[in-house]
């Protein structure tokens, strides 16, 4: 079976205001299988961020591929490459970034309508996840209203919407107390799990990068397979 | 520090440059229109004032008639009154020139029914001819006079028939040179004068006016105007400072037969007769500041959202309170030094546009000199710069104070404005209730001061934003839309409280304007054209081109009548003759008309009274009051009007008030046999024609042009009039039209700033959009939502505050300030219309905001991004 994603020889340069030129990336070559389930880890400024940017299409490499389903996604073009994001790939974030003004419902619907999809199925689902993820007594509550771990679930169910083939999530724990990084974490990789969904999480945390099945770590852009 | 701090907001303006250009055009526009209304106002006076400093010059004191003419044996009796230095006698006569159109010469007149030969004044020349004031003097009066005529001028003057001196600029703009000969007209007579001299008034007088022109005075009674009549006699008090002694002296000695005036009372009479009209523009004006002022307050909102880590910053690093605020406030006042330096220019060129309109009202409605010049005074600067930077600076404090009040910590927290936002949402609500209920009750307890409309009015301006934070936050209650596009964009607008509400109440003030104005116009309209068809019922109209402004000079001569009375199928003709004259101290316009033709009670639309009553005892000598007289005057039926007659002061028993919107100091209609008795026997100065059914008044107004080929008439069809009636309503709004316009201009600015705003405050929520996978277009639509959405809230809250604001001017302003009553009408069509345009207005203000927003990138997520 083909890999889900893949990165063949990725470097990424960014120049500062200086002139000076940094390597978040260099040669990245790795793969990540379908359903399975992947964790980067490395200090920070080691480029795991720019790694699942790159991942997510919302960044460029400034040489090599990266490749989702198949498809170059650099070869493609802007518009290509969000219709690509939008249907293939879910995204948690460390800050949540929930919109502060909508529901905790509302928010996970955010994908469907963004995609465009039918009202019915896509409530039903996102009520569905949210029960799942133990928030079905908060769907209709505002965001401000919930604790952090409470805001991450409700990410974890947006990005698990719309049935990713790829979920993508940056520091997902890094905002929450251990507990409820733990706890997060475990659902995130549950419920990917139980979707099909392939998981490529970047954490500071030895402890949550033990729950994947593969670790890769980051040093000063050099990717290493972690035992 | 300091410098530190202001090297800080210099970087900080350059950053935001297109909101830096949005709120510097706000204040500019803002500051345009107050600045082009009050060059305008300013002009109108300087108009009268420069007249009466060019013609009168070092004069200490005028006499005029009560009558507008003075007896010329009045002048040895003047010459004899001890203290008098020297006296020149004058008479005053507007011509018109024959084939040469006037630029802002507008008056075809309003009040087209009195032209007609019935209530009052009105209509004169086409409305492009080109009059000149021909003031004719007695060019060997000891008193120095403010002109010199070229060297022999006096003699010519004397001794060539027809000799007239003309300004340069009026000479330029006509293509005359000494010499050349101009044909005129004074009434229906047909004079040719010849070119002798030109003499610059506007050298002693810069705002006075091109038209004036000099002739010597006996030769003006001779060929223009009545032997042995005067209109004005200007003294020099021998002893400089006896001035006001004198005055007393020769106001004893003359009694009821005339007025004694100094140059600086006659302004105030004319400031007086302006007022309402000068305040009803400046007020409209203001408007459009302060929906400049809301620009402001966004921008400034904006900023201070954008820094409020780094003034957390600054006050952490022991930057004060004060430092903060100094620095705000700076900014702030830089983007009003800016806003007025660009307004400046562009409210001296909106004067400049609308001088010509503004002129036409004056001449047509107050009988006033039109503007001659725009001028920019340093006076008029300085005042620009106080309500463009003061305005600024005023729309800056309150979330400049905000921020100084606040701690560093409470700076650098996460609290947002969106929570302080809608918290205050429901507070604004209520004191703009408050303020709506304060102004209702204030208005009421002072209902008999005129003013007390605009009381209310302000009020109602005020309310309207005050209403949008809390119709806004009532989208947060609509259900998420399906799609993310122009729904998705409208539903979110809620959640923008603090930019939003402040764009939705900009537009929801223009728009409250703009249809207020606009109803209160049609209404007007409406008002005017009922009128004019229940009183202009004849079916030619016959004038002179030079009846204007009260003349009695422009009469009608015996052949021009004899030649209306052959006319085929006239069955009947309608005699006017009219003057200025005075209620008390009031002027008014006093007209005599044919009150014994059948069906007379047809012809006047009476506000209260009985027709059939009021013309019997109109027949008997009574007079008719006009609307705005009784309203000013507070008279009523059955009691009497005071007049300054002939014989001294009369009373009339008032027969009735009649409808009459042509002359807003107000006016009197008696019988003609009534006004020769009062004024003395005299030609008529207009004259209707009522033809016999089936005739066709167009053929019966060729017959009359082809039967008086010497003389200067001007004959209309009632059609043709109406017309003309029409065309000078349409002008007299043309300002109002324009600052109408300058308000919603300076409101769609604000809806693309509160978007601009959004899409740099909000990236990170567009760029989590952009993670999603939403596409450019869709982002695109989100913000062309948004732009629509404050236009939509600013209707909803801005139509019914504009339909409470036409009640007020229709009801309250109008009736107490201008003296006439209004019919309501809702143009319903012109206002879809206009919504329309505000709508497409805020979608082509979304259009650049939107690109911008949607070149948001998804990498554009950070911690504080949402």
């Amino acid at each position: 079976m083909p890999p889900v994603l893949a990165f063949r020889g990725v470097s990424r340069l960014y120049r500062t205001a200086g002139g000076a030129v940094l390597h978040a990336l260099r040669d990245v070559t790795a793969e990540v299988e379908a359903g399975s389930a992947v964790a980067v880890t490395g200090r920070s400024g080691s480029g795991k961020s720019t790694l699942l940017h790159l991942a997510a299409g919302i960044d460029e490499p400034s040489s090599g591929e990266v490749i989702l389903a198949g498809r170059a996604l650099s070869s493609l073009p802007d518009r290509a490459r969000t219709l690509v994001r939008r249907d293939a790939i879910g995204l948690v974030f460390q800050f949540f970034h929930l919109l502060p003004h909508l529901s905790a419902l509302e928010n996970v619907l955010v994908p469907a309508a963004v995609a465009g999809d039918a009202q019915g199925p896509a409530e039903e689902r996102a009520r569905a996840l949210l029960d799942r993820l133990g928030l079905a007594g908060r769907a209709e509550d505002r965001v401000q209203q919930l604790s952090g771990g409470e805001m991450q679930r409700v990410a974890v169910c947006r990005a698990l919407l719309r049935r990713p083939r790829l979920v993508l999530a940056d520091e997902p724990t890094g905002n929450l107390d251990d507990e409820n990084g733990q706890r997060v974490m475990e659902l995130l990789l549950a419920v990917a799990g139980e979707q099909g969904a392939t998981l490529l999480y970047a954490t500071h945390s030895r402890e949550l990068a033990g729950l994947a099945g593969e670790r890769w770590h980051l040093h000063s852009g050099v990717l290493e397979r972690a035992a | 520090m300091r410098t530190a701090l202001l090297r800080a907001a210099g970087k900080e303006l350059r950053a935001s440059r297109a909101l830096v250009l949005l709120s510097v055009a706000g204040v500019a526009l803002g500051v345009a229109s107050v600045l082009s209304i009050q060059i305008l106002n300013r002009g109108a006076l300087g108009a009268f004032e420069g007249g009466v400093r060019a013609v009168s010059g070092e004069a200490d004191l005028s006499i005029l008639g009560w009558t507008g003419r003075l007896p010329e044996d009045l002048l040895p009796e003047v010459l004899g009154t001890p203290g008098v230095g020297a006296a020149v006698p004058l008479q005053r006569v507007e011509v018109a020139v024959e084939g040469r159109p006037g630029p802002f010469d507008l008056a075809g007149g309003p009040a087209a029914p009195q032209a007609a030969g019935r209530t009052g004044r009105g209509s004169s020349a086409s409305p492009s001819t080109l009059t000149l004031e021909v003031v004719g003097a007695d060019l060997l009066a000891p008193l120095r006079l403010p002109w010199t005529l070229p060297r022999g001028g006096v003699a010519a003057a004397l001794g060539e028939p027809g000799w007239v001196a003309v300004s340069p600029g009026i000479a330029a703009e006509a293509g005359w040179r000494v010499g050349d000969a101009v044909a005129v007209s004074s009434g229906s007579r047909r004079v040719v004068l010849r070119i002798g001299a030109l003499v610059d008034f506007q050298r002693i007088a810069p705002l006075a006016s091109r038209r004036l022109a000099v002739m010597d005075l006996a030769q003006v009674q001779a060929l223009l105007g009545t032997p042995g009549v005067l209109h004005q006699i200007d003294v020099l008090a021998a002893d400089p400072g006896g001035a006001a002694a004198l005055a007393d002296r020769l106001q004893a000695r003359l009694g009821e037969r005339a007025r004694v005036t100094t140059p600086a009372q006659r302004t105030v009479e004319a400031e007086g007769l302006l007022s309402a009209f000068r305040l009803n523009l400046t007020a409209l004006s203001l408007v459009s500041l302060l929906v400049g002022g809301f620009l402001v307050y966004a921008a400034t909102q904006a900023a201070l959202a954008r820094r409020r880590e780094e003034l957390g910053l600054l006050r952490c690093v022991g930057a004060t309170r004060g430092q903060v605020l100094g620095l705000v406030l700076a900014e702030v006042g830089a983007l009003g030094a800016l806003g007025t330096a660009a307004g400046i220019p562009l409210g001296w060129l909106a004067a400049r546009a609308n001088a010509g309109a503004v002129s036409g009202t004056l001449r047509s409605l107050y009988l006033l000199e039109g503007i001659e010049r725009v001028e920019l005074t340093p006076g008029l600067v300085a005042l620009a710069v106080a309500v463009g930077v003061g305005g600024a600076v005023v729309a800056g404090v309150a979330p400049a104070l905000d921020a100084a009040r606040r701690d560093p910590l409470a700076l650098l927290s996460s609290v947002t404005q969106q929570e302080a936002a809608e918290a205050g949402a429901g507070w604004l609500l209520a004191a703009g209730g408050a303020l709506l209920a304060g102004a209702a009750v204030v208005s009421a307890a002072t209902a008999r001061w005129p003013p007390s409309g605009f009381v209310l009015a302000a009020g109602i301006v005020a309310a309207a934003p005050l209403a949008a934070p809390a119709a806004l936050r009532v989208l947060a209650r609509v259900p998420v839309p399906r799609r993310l596009g122009v729904r998705w964009g409208l539903r979110t607008l809620g959640a923008r409280l603090p930019s939003a509400a402040v764009a939705a109440g900009a537009v929801a003030v223009a728009v409250a304007m703009l249809a207020g104005i606009t109803i209160m116009v049609a209404s007007f309209r409406t008002t005017v054209v009922r009128w004019l068809g229940a009183t202009l019922r004849a079916d030619v109209y016959v004038t002179t081109p030079s009846w204007r402004r009260g003349r009695s000079e422009a009469t009608l001569s015996p052949r021009v009548l004899d030649a209306l009375g052959r006319a085929p199928g006239v069955v009947a003709t309608d005699l006017l003759r009219q003057l200025a004259g005075y209620a008390g101290a009031r002027r008014v316009s006093i007209a005599g008309v044919e009150a014994g033709l059948p069906a007379a009670e047809g012809r006047v639309a009476l506000a209260s009274g009985d027709p059939h009553t009021a013309l019997r005892l109109l027949r008997e000598g009574a007079v008719l009051i006009s609307e705005p007289l009784a309203r000013k005057a507070g008279l009523a039926p059955g009691g009497s009007l005071s007049l300054r007659t002939a014989d001294g002061e009369r009373g009339f028993p008032i027969a009735g008030v009649y409808y009459d919107y042509g002359a807003e100091q107000g006016a009197v209609l008696m019988d003609l046999r009534t006004f020769a008795g009062a004024f003395g026997p005299g030609p008529p100065t207009n004259a209707a024609l009522y033809l016999a059914p089936g005739v066709d008044p167009e053929a019966v107004a060729a017959w009359v042009r082809a039967a008086l080929p010497g003389d200067a008439v001007l004959v209309r069809s009632n059609r043709t009039l109406r017309a003309e009636v029409l065309d000078v309503f349409e002008q007299t709004f043309a300002v109002t039209r324009l600052l109408q316009a300058m308000g919603l201009v300076i409101a769609v600015a604000g809806i693309a700033l509160s978007l601009l705003v959004q899409a740099r405050e909000r990236a990170g929520e567009l760029a989590l959009y952009r993670a999603l996978g939403a596409t450019r277009g869709q982002l695109f639509r989100v913000f062309l939502g948004r732009g629509v959405g404050l236009a939509g809230f600013g209707l909803a809250v801005g139509w019914p505050a504009g339909a409470g604001l036409a009640l007020v001017l229709v009801r309250a302003v109008n009736p107490a300030f201008f003296g006439w009553s209004l019919r309501l009408d809702w143009p319903l069509a012109t206002l879809a219309g206009q919504g329309a345009a505000v709508l497409l207005a805020a979608a082509l203000a979304s259009v650049h905001p939107g690109v911008r927003a949607s070149r948001t990138p998804a990498a554009e997520l950070s911690r504080d991004a949402i």
